[in-house]
């Protein structure tokens, strides 16, 4: 029976903390006094809630505007959560045209004497401010901030374009409840894109709307008769208007964790792209939604085609070019050097042009689609197959509809033999089929001019390797010499241009050195540090007192020294994200030691080799002695660049056994 | 994060020097190619002060530059706002035979909002201008004049403010009408040729041929050892308010006079509430103490920077409606509540961050960060009013151990803020782990830290979620892998002034198992130093900028079924710039008692010196990986 009652009472506290009032001002004494999160009691603030709405009003002369109404409610716990007190609210505001925010009002309430007090935010205390020539931001922060004080504003944002913003379901802190409704009428029509892992309903439902039309006609009334008479005239148009209505509850905090690429990519909301405009009696204009219609769009509006086919402008580099090559692979690379040589990029991403290919290439600076549809060109003038491909940057997120936004980078591909060669022409370390890392995000999409379209692979099929060889010999006092030659090839050796091709040697031995502990390098040399086609090979002498430890008659080390992998990247208990390798990878270390006079091998690891479910990734280790020499062999290889969460937990543990084997020592032992 | 003043910015005068140039830089000199990215062929700053509130600034200056690390170079970036106009703004980039391949208009520039990314309003404007070079080595020219009516702030010279950058010669010449003196101090002159010229109403310095410096670690900030010359004058104007002073008591009068005096009224209930806060005590440190703590939990800190709030506090009353202000406001607000209960305090001008004086010689406006002085009879007592953790009376690293400038109603006094001993600076690890014979260890341990160490781990870990507490000691023990935390607590201890972490672990693997052998690492709990790189023929002089202490005293419990094969053995090091040790003391045949402290002072070493450090550091990181070898 007790039990029976204090579950009636449990239930009855949770509805009466259920029981809340959203209305603008009606902020309640338990909200106030609310301690901590109930589900996340490590939340140092919470949105308790948001309701945000989106619709289109016509306006008389002005056509369709759109409004957003959006009204939040903020908890903040402590004194870490004070951040959340200050908003910005980002607004359109170029030179042409702008968005407005008005009917801001916005309070803080606090409990002072068991008694709710509330402050307003005076308007002088709001600040404008430019973000770039595009957005300007309205800041403020609120007033009579205490631990335990509740927040709330609400503000309407006016947009003559027909932007929808994201409808943003997860933040940094928890989400109580999200309540949200967009209309659009039926003229309009948009992509919808759910991003983030947290699962999103909508309900939807239509309803009939009505615009007045009115027009004004004159009557009577030339210059010097006063009589004059206008008849106002109106026309109702009906048309329908599409509802979705949004209702989320209790909605974990983003956190931040280790190997994500972009977070941005995986907090939860709804993206709107305008794609499609079906105004009564006109054709429909699209604008995206089939990738039929963004190739077209692109090729129309980008200049895709009149920049890609305008080639006069370079037709004597690629002769002389042309002429010295007599192979197709000697041609592609040829051209792929005189587009680096001839253009630099800017920094600038983007799919329509900067400078424009003919600018770009005789003022020898251009973007990326500058760089990259010059590169196209030249190559279909040279008789190869090549077309653009577009793609999002990894810090640009993943596109997965076909949506302009979601792309921001060009790149070329040639099309042999069922077969595809990527060449990206901004970064002077980059091969054809090894782009730089920014570029490896999933897939980008070929985009021909007769507006076929296909999805390519962007992550690169072969891995990236590193071999490494090493010998050493115990000198006469008991420290380590020895012979280190590494070689890199594809993505890993253009990283390693990339740190240290523009460097001198010296530099280059400090920073080697630095990332090996103790050790100090005598002689250093890297070989093709600019003969990018070729694998980069360094190899280094070095000495060092610390890579063994002498203990009574014996001496221990670890196998493979310096290059032991002895920390496991993965360090948390559980995952929520992908794991981002970038590309497929090979490690593979040979070493071998000569021992010493006067000692015997007294211990070492035993062999191991281990591997991922479906071969996506082993790791091998053996030790072989044969007469004075220990031979070393280490080889780790992932296959696949990218894994979901779901295989956090093998992973870590392949990670684990990789790293207590490289921790194990070999044990030498006096005669 | 509590920068109020935005440095002045440098600038020009005459092109006609420019005209005559060759820019080819095939004939820059073999010894200023060394380690430079880029050289200075020429730099011409010079300033004319037209009078108390009209100053001209203008610069000229050609750069060759060698390789995209040198780049930053011509990236230039103006900074301009309501009383500083940019009246002329021009580029040339030159070829390597100098020939021109661009010329740069004030329309190819980018013209926005000096948005600092911290600040909610900053009503600073930038003038922005990214060059992409098509080809290495390319030259740049550029000049500007500015002119402003602040010129209570004079650009001062710092020669070759960068590394791997050399200087084929740099002039700086400031001129000034007859009725104004003119202040200047001269640092670091000794050892480098500069030609002087002092008249009435002029002075200039100039310097040639000095070769690039290459960054070293441990090196101190720059104008510790290059030359630089700072400027002030007698009669000036801030943000249109004329100033005159010629000495650091007169200056602070008129600082105070002007910007702080009539900033401090309080609202009547405000007033009353403070009293009777205080009405239990008599003494003026309890007193200070309430009234801290008040503000503490009233206020939060906001940057806002706007005309003469970049240097006027905002009026304590507003400060009592909002909530929140910036440093200077909320100095200005605890000032105002300690002056309601009788107690005295001074807003006190400052540099926070690295260790930087107030310069005694030039009384005109400097520092970038304000904090309160309270007199007392037994100590100074010194208060960051933007910290809602810090202790009271606990400045910490950003603003200990330098002089500032306290600002009194009956003028300045230049004073040396608090100072944190070695021996303050104390963290104490104590704790006990158990090794099963598996190598799997269970520990726990409690970290204390006090002095400058009590606010480095506050800032990194108070307030976080465990989550985020749980990688920050991930990193802070990454010597073990494997770990999985039973317990994370953090304790900002602000009675005790002490930082205090505890933690309980268990990690499979902690010991390494070498066929029958396991090996034990007798540093679990603070084992993360590194040696400094080694540097091949050091050129710098070094710098060990902080003092600290650490002792640990930790139990070690053995599994009992395994012989102990080996035990590291008691070391000590005793050097210039620290002590080490480590000892190990049985208790039982099972357990150990392992003792270690770390003692490093801080200072000002030659360059010969750092090999001796590195050293002492290897050593240091040798010993932190002894173990305890035990045998099946």
């Amino acid at each position: 029976m007790k039990k029976i009652l204090s579950i009636i009472i449990l239930v009855l506290m949770a509805s009466r903390i259920i029981a809340q009032d959203f209305k603008y001002g009606k902020v309640s004494k338990e909200e106030l006094e609310e301690k901590y999160y109930p589900l996340d009691s490590s939340a140092n603030a919470a949105v308790l809630y948001k309701n945000r709405q989106t619709y289109f009003d016509y306006q008389q002369n002005i056509g369709f505007m759109v409004i957003t109404e959006i009204h939040e409610r903020i908890k903040i716990y402590n004194k870490e959560g004070f951040d959340w007190a200050s908003k910005n609210i980002n607004y359109y505001n170029s030179s042409s045209d702008k968005e407005k925010i008005i009917g801001l009002k916005a309070t803080t309430y606090n409990i002072e004497n068991n008694k709710i007090v509330e402050t307003d935010l005076s308007k002088k205390d709001v600040f404008d401010q430019e973000s770039n020539k595009y957005w300007s931001q309205q800041k403020f922060t609120m007033p009579n901030i205490k631990e335990g004080c509740v927040l709330e504003w609400n503000y309407k944002i006016i947009s003559p374009f027909k932007r929808i913003e994201d409808l943003q379901f997860q933040y940094e802190i928890p989400v109580k409840k999200i309540e949200a409704k967009i209309e659009i009428p039926e003229y309009f029509v948009y992509n919808r894109r759910h991003k983030g892992y947290y699962p999103i309903t909508s309900n939807e439902e239509t309803k009939g709307s009505t615009i007045s039309l009115f027009d004004r006609t004159r009557e009577g009334g030339d210059s010097r008769q006063r009589n004059v008479t206008s008849t106002v005239t109106e026309t109702k148009v009906n048309y329908i208007t599409k509802l979705e209505y949004y209702n989320a509850t209790n909605i974990p905090a983003m956190i931040e964790e280790a190997y994500v690429s972009n977070l941005d990519n995986y907090k939860t909301a709804i993206q709107y792209e305008y794609s499609e405009l079906h105004w009564p009696h006109e054709p429909i204009k699209y604008y995206t939604t089939s990738w039929e219609n963004v190739v077209k769009t692109i090729y129309d509006n980008f200049d895709f085609s009149s920049e890609i086919y305008k080639s006069n402008h370079f037709s004597e580099d690629l002769n002389l070019v042309l002429a010295a090559s007599p192979t197709d692979s000697q041609k592609i690379t040829g051209i792929l050097e005189l587009v680096k040589s001839k253009i630099k990029w800017n920094d600038y991403n983007g799919l329509s042009k900067f400078n424009g290919t003919k600018k770009a290439y005789k003022e020898g600076i251009g973007n990326v689609a500058d760089v990259n549809l010059n590169l196209v060109s030249m190559l279909n003038k040279a008789g190869f197959k090549a077309n653009p491909v577009i793609l999002s940057t990894k810090s640009n997120g993943i596109p997965i509809f076909p949506t302009i936004d979601g792309f921001n980078y060009v790149i070329a591909a040639i099309e042999v033999d069922n077969d595809l060669i990527l060449l990206d022409a901004t970064e002077e370390y980059s091969i054809p089929n090894v782009l730089p890392s920014r570029d490896l995000n999933w897939q980008g999409r070929i985009l021909r001019e007769n507006g076929s379209s296909a999805w390519v692979a962007l992550t690169p099929s072969k891995p990236s390797e590193t071999n490494s060889k090493m010998s050493i010999v115990f000198n006469d006092q008991g420290i380590i010499e020895g012979v280190k030659r590494t070689q890199y090839n594809n993505l890993n050796a253009l990283n390693y241009r990339n740190k240290y091709a523009k460097i001198k040697d010296d530099d280059i031995i400090s920073k080697v050195e630095a990332e090996n502990g103790t050790m100090e390098i005598l002689d250093f040399r890297i070989t093709n540090k600019n003969e990018i086609y070729k694998p980069i090979i360094e190899m280094y002498k070095f000495s060092s007192e610390d890579l063994s430890e002498k203990i009574g008659d014996k001496i221990y080390f670890k196998p493979l020294f310096f290059d032991a992998l002895t920390k496991n990247p993965f360090k948390l208990e559980k995952r929520d994200y992908p794991i981002d390798f970038g590309t497929p990878f090979l490690v593979d270390n040979m070493v071998s030691i000569e021992i010493p006079e006067g000692y015997v091998v007294e211990s070492f690891p035993e062999n191991i080799a281990i591997g991922l479910r479906e071969n996506y990734g082993t790791y091998r280790f053996n030790i072989k002695i044969e007469k004075n020499m220990i031979n070393v062999y280490s080889l780790l290889q992932i296959s696949t660049p990218i894994f979901p969460s779901t295989n956090y937990d093998e992973i870590k543990e392949f990670y684990k056994m990789i790293v207590n084997k490289n921790l194990e020592q070999i044990v030498l032992k006096k005669v | 994060m509590r920068i109020i003043i935005t440095l002045a910015f440098l600038s020009l005068n005459f092109f006609s020097y420019a005209q005559d140039f060759d820019f080819s830089s095939l004939l820059i000199p073999e010894n200023l190619k060394e380690d430079a990215n880029s050289v200075i062929r020429f730099e011409n700053l010079s300033i004319d002060i037209k009078s108390q509130r009209e100053m001209i600034i203008s610069y000229q200056t050609a750069i060759t530059i060698y390789n995209d690390l040198g780049n930053e170079h011509s990236n230039l970036t103006i900074q301009y706002d309501k009383r500083r106009s940019i009246n002329n703004v021009k580029a040339t980039i030159y070829d390597n035979k100098g020939a021109i391949v661009k010329k740069i208009k004030r329309s190819d520039f980018k013209d926005y909002s000096a948005y600092d990314g911290i600040s909610l309003f900053n009503d600073n404007r930038l003038l922005q201008y990214n060059y992409t070079p098509i080809a290495y080595p390319y030259t740049i020219y550029y000049e500007y004049e500015i002119s402003t009516s602040n010129t209570a702030f004079i650009s001062g010279w710092i020669l070759n403010g960068s590394y791997s950058q050399s200087v084929k010669s740099a002039k700086f010449s400031v001129k000034y009408p007859t009725d104004i003196a003119l202040f200047k101090s001269e640092k670091n002159f000794k050892g480098f040729e500069i030609m002087k010229t002092e008249k009435a109403g002029f002075l200039s310095y100039e310097i040639k041929d000095l070769p690039a410096l290459k960054w070293e670690p441990y090196t101190p900030a720059l104008f510790d050892f290059l030359p630089t010359v700072k400027i002030g004058i007698s009669k000036f104007n801030l943000e249109g308010v004329d100033g005159e002073a010629t000495n650091w008591k007169e200056f602070g009068k008129w600082y105070y006079d002007n910007l702080i005096q009539n900033t401090l009224e309080l609202p009547e209930a405000t007033k009353l509430k403070i009293k009777s806060l205080t009405a239990n005590t008599s003494d003026p440190v309890e007193k200070a103490k309430i009234v801290y703590e008040y503000v503490q939990n009233k206020v939060r800190y906001i940057s806002i920077q706007v005309g003469i709030g970049g240097y006027k506090p905002m009026f304590a009353s507003d400060v009592d409606k909002l909530g929140y202000g910036d440093c200077k406001a909320l100095t200005n607000y605890t000032s105002a509540l300690l002056k309601e209960v009788g107690v005295a305090s001074y807003h006190t001008l400052i540099y926070g961050g690295e260790k930087r004086n107030f310069n005694p010689d030039i009384a005109s406006p400097q520092g970038n960060h304000m904090i309160l002085y309270v007199p007392d009879a037994n100590q100074d007592i010194w208060l960051e009013c933007t910290s809602q953790k810090d202790p009271f009376a606990e400045i910490g690293s950003f603003t200990d151990d330098r002089d500032a400038l306290v600002l009194t109603p009956d003028g300045g006094i230049i004073k040396h803020t608090k100072v944190y001993k070695t021996e303050d600076n104390l963290q104490t690890t104590k704790g006990n782990f158990t090794i099963d014979s598996e190598g799997n260890i269970n520990a726990d341990v409690y970290i204390e830290s006090k002095g400058t160490q009590y606010n480095d781990n506050l800032l990194n870990n108070d307030g976080k979620s465990q989550k985020e507490l749980d990688l920050i000691f991930k990193k802070y023990l990454s010597n073990i892998n494997n770990i999985k935390f039973l317990k994370i607590e953090v304790f900002n201890n602000k009675e005790a002034f002490s930082f205090e972490e505890n933690l309980a672990f268990t990690a499979t693997n902690y010991g390494v198992l070498n066929g029958h052998q396991l090996l034990i690492p007798i540093n679990a709990f603070n084992n993360n130093s590194d040696a400094p790189p080694r540097i091949r023929n050091r050129k710098l002089p070094f710098e060990i900028s902080r003092s600290f202490l650490d002792i640990d005293e930790v139990k070690i419990m053995l599994p009992k079924q395994l012989k102990i094969e080996f035990l590291p053995e008691k070391f000590e090091l005793n050097t210039k710039f620290g002590t080490y040790s480590i000892e190990l003391i049985k208790i039982d045949d099972s357990s150990y008692f392992f003792k270690r402290t770390l003692k490093i002072v801080s200072g000002n070493y030659q360059k010969e010196d750092y090999e001796p450090y590195r050293n002492f550091r290897k050593e240091i990181v040798k010993y932190d990986n002894s173990k305890i070898i035990l045998i099946k």
